[in-house]
């Protein structure tokens, strides 16, 4: 997978050549804080370049938007507390390959504005960091993308369910302790997903992972009790560090561990590896 | 008492700001929203302020357009754009308090050509105006209202948006440049021998010019006279305001906007009109269309002349489709002999010597066609190469498919016609073994006999059930010899690998050469050999 991201990346480099004939156009857009009590924020973006961050300076969003105007249409839109950002296809040219590839879309949010987050991205290579936002609810969609997402600070706000939907990727997160939620649902479809269970947990937390066929990576710190449950079907499971006990494997520390994560997986084809992080 | 109010308001604001000049405050006003859109042939700026207003300018296609109304023409890359990137390159970063004072500190660039400047000049002042924001501060005996106004023109908007009426005053403010003078609710009196700078607008008050005013004037709901030696150096507008006299002069000529507003309705009256009267027509095309439409539909409901030939005309139709798709799979078949002769005969000797073996593969492949596709796009998209890939894959795998059970049909129908070649059936003389392009017509006819057949006694009455038959015949024909075809092509791999070795068949070779059928029992010869060695 990382060598088809290297040609990819290859083909990025010389790509300018051929994509002279793009119109490529610039938006900045921002809103300042105002009286905004919950932000409802959802973001489209099908192909290219995605980096989402914490913003500072009193404002609640602000988006740099690099595309083809011939093929895409930027939108952003904020009323009644509802935001949406991101690009919408205009249906002229075929929006395949190449000419997707170099579009960027950098994205800040406030701090401390409680927000209820749904990312939804197609062909990204996506660098997503929610830390510091105060994030009550967390849908995040992708399509053949290479995601990272890191939670560098803890929460503010505790939320229900933060929900991963990854299709066919490269996907990454880390501090998903930080994210402060009671339950995170992970839907992969095909490729490798690595999920870090590092950063601070604030309550017991229920993981489901739902893969189809690939690798799956867990990274658990030492000190958090573990009990992971898998139904699968031709999945081999690297336990080094777990203690099967029924149907359960169980990390040494469960009973005396401050804080509990149950994972459940579900997987039908591939490789589960356990890691621990000291 | 609403009315009574909304007067009030506009006498104590238009006071405040003619009396009352201390009390103006300017400030930078509170820039909530920002849009900068930089393109090849665009560079636009967007700003919503927190009192709703909005300022949005922008240079595109050689033209600057100051909230969507055109301010000038440019040329791209000059001077004047140059600066306008060169401020949406700042903007970007920016917001609020120091978005609004880097706009606001704009100025004119320097060296600009004459037109250039004045463009620049109406851009600079649009910033400017639109940025600062003066607070009005009225002080009775018993109350203190305060009021935020945007730009000198924002007050004016404000009042005249209140009412539909007032509306007029937009178009009558539309193209005004310069200083201003603006009455509210009071009369004007301009003398004989005084001059009035600028130009003077009177909203709900009559004006009497004996003077000379150095600008336009506009009246909103009021009257105007203009006495004997007066002078207007610009316009007159009138909104809904009435002439009494007009005894002085108008250098630029008059406009009675509410004469307009009339033609405008009269003009939106004809269009109205004309898109009623042409939905109407449409209306009636329809009906008429549809109306013929019954006389030939299957609707046997009602009496209709048509009646009796529905089922001539349905017959015919569906003969002539057929025979179209005769002619279409022939060529179609014609093609792949001429280019592919060889690939061809290798797919219908598979076909006619293993059909049962053909027709199972046909089958299996036929239903695993739908599985295979989806299961190639998702193994293809597991990879970032592969899924420029699948996105082929995803059209092409169907429409090859598609190729293959055509030319699998075809080839099909190639063998039919030898058969039917050999055979002794009437009508079938005019098929020539040696010719496939004939052999392929002869077959497809062959084939779709059963439907043409089914084509011919729908139009006879009473055989019904006849027509259903051979319809079902037709069609388990074609299952078969495409289900055949198909297997044949994918046995054959499209004809790149043989099935059979061919080998030299002297018996029929002999056969073919003298147009013989020989059967020659080779065990029986060989027993009778045995018994009578010297008679063999």
């Amino acid at each position: 997978m990382r060598k088809a991201f290297c040609l990819v990346a290859v083909a990025a480099a010389v790509a300018p050549g051929i994509l002279a004939g793009q119109s490529w156009r610039t938006v900045t857009t921002s809103h300042l804080i105002e009286d905004n009590d919950e932000v409802r924020v959802f973001v489209e973006y099908s192909a290219g370049r995605l980096k989402v961050r914490a913003a500072d300076g009193g404002v609640l969003y602000r988006m740099n938007l690099r595309y083809d105007e011939d093929i895409f249409e930027p939108v952003s839109d904020f009323s009644s507390d509802r935001l949406r950002l991101g690009v919408e296809s205009i249906g002229r040219g075929f929006n395949i390959g190449r000419r997707q590839q170099s579009g960027e879309l950098d994205l800040e949010f406030a701090r401390g504005i409680p927000m209820d987050l749904d990312l939804e991205f197609g062909a990204v290579r996506a660098d997503i960091d929610l830390g510091g936002l105060a994030l009550v609810d967390l849908d995040l969609s992708t399509g053949a993308s290479q995601s990272t997402i890191d939670i560098s600070e803890p929460n503010s706000v505790g939320m229900s369910t933060a929900r991963f939907k990854i299709g066919a990727a490269e996907f990454e997160a880390r501090h998903l302790g930080n994210l402060n939620a009671e339950r995170i649902e992970v839907d992969a479809g095909v490729g490798e997903v690595t999920l870090w269970f590092n950063g601070r947990w604030q309550r017991d937390a229920k993981v489901s992972i739902d893969m189809g066929l690939g690798a799956l990576e867990l990274w658990i710190p030492e000190g958090l009790g573990v009990r992971l449950r898998k139904n699968g079907f031709l999945v081999s499971l690297d336990s080094e560090g777990l203690v099967k006990r029924g149907d359960a494997y169980y990390s040494r520390d469960w009973e005396d561990a401050d804080r509990k994560v149950t994972i459940d997986l579900d997987a039908a084809f591939g490789s589960v590896k356990v890691e621990w992080v000291r | 008492m609403l009315k009574l109010l909304f007067r009030s308001t506009l006498t104590a604001l238009g006071l405040a700001l003619l009396v009352a000049p201390t009390a103006l405050e300017a400030q930078l006003r509170n820039v909530v929203s920002k849009e900068v859109a930089v393109g090849r042939s665009e560079a636009a700026l967007r700003l919503e302020f927190s009192d709703d207003g909005t300022l949005e300018i922008a240079f595109e296609d050689g033209v600057v357009l100051i909230n969507g109304a055109v301010a000038g023409m440019f040329e791209p890359g000059d001077d004047l754009e140059v600066a306008w990137r060169s401020l949406l390159g700042q903007a970007v970063s920016l917001d609020d308090g120091e978005l609004a004072g880097m706009l606001s500190d704009w100025s004119v660039p320097a060296g600009l050509a004459s037109e250039l400047a004045d463009l620049a000049q109406d851009v600079d002042r649009a910033l400017e105006d639109a940025l600062s924001s003066f607070d009005v501060t009225l002080r009775s005996d018993d109350a203190t209202v305060s009021l935020s106004i945007g730009d000198e023109a924002s007050l004016l908007r404000l009042l005249l948006n209140s009412t539909s009426r007032l509306g007029l005053m937009q178009q009558a403010l539309a193209g005004l440049r310069g200083d201003f003078t603006i009455h509210v609710d009071e009369d004007l009196v301009v003398p004989a021998g005084t001059t009035v700078d600028g130009t003077v607008v009177v909203i709900q008050g009559d004006v009497r010019i004996g003077g000379e005013v150095d600008g336009d004037v506009v009246v909103v709901d009021g009257t105007l006279e203009l006495l004997e030696q007066s002078r207007v150096r610009g316009e007159v507008r009138l909104a809904n305001a009435r002439l009494l006299r007009n005894l002085g002069t108008v250098e630029d000529g008059l406009v009675d906007l509410s004469d307009e507003e009339r033609d405008l309705k009269s003009e939106i009256r004809s269009q109205v009109r004309e898109e009623v009267r042409e939905e109407f027509r449409s209306q009636l095309r329809r009906e008429i269309r549809d109306v013929t439409r019954l006389e030939f539909s299957d609707d046997d409901s009602g009496f209709s002349l048509m009646a009796p030939f529905r089922s001539v005309f349905r017959g015919v139709g569906e003969l002539i489709k057929n025979l179209i798709s005769i002619l279409v799979l022939g060529l179609l078949g014609a093609g792949a002999v001429a280019f592919a002769g060889t690939k061809v005969d290798t797919i219908a000797e598979t076909a006619r010597r293993a059909p049962g073996r053909s027709a199972m593969v046909g089958l299996a492949g036929t239903l695993l066609l739908i599985p295979v596709w989806l299961l190639g796009a998702v193994v293809l998209s597991i990879s970032i190469i592969g899924i420029p890939v699948a996105v082929a894959w995803l059209p092409l795998f169907p429409l090859a498919a598609c190729a293959a059970g055509v030319v699998g049909y075809v080839v099909v129908a190639r063998n039919t016609g030898e058969w039917l070649a050999d055979s002794q059936y009437p009508w079938t003389g005019w098929i020539r073994k040696s010719n496939p392009i004939y052999t392929i017509f002869g077959g497809l006819f062959g084939l779709m006999f059963a439907f043409m057949a089914a084509n011919v006694t729908s139009i006879l009455p009473f055989l019904g059930f006849l027509t259903g038959l051979l319809a079902f015949a037709g069609a388990v024909i074609t299952f078969f010899a495409i289900q055949i075809g198909f297997g044949a092509v994918v046995l054959t791999r499209a004809g790149r690998r043989r099935e059979w070795s061919s080998t030299y068949d002297a018996d029929a070779a002999w056969g073919a050469a003298m147009d013989m059928d020989i059967e020659v029992d080779v065990d029986a010869t060989a027993d009778q050999v045995e018994e009578d060695p010297d008679d063999a």
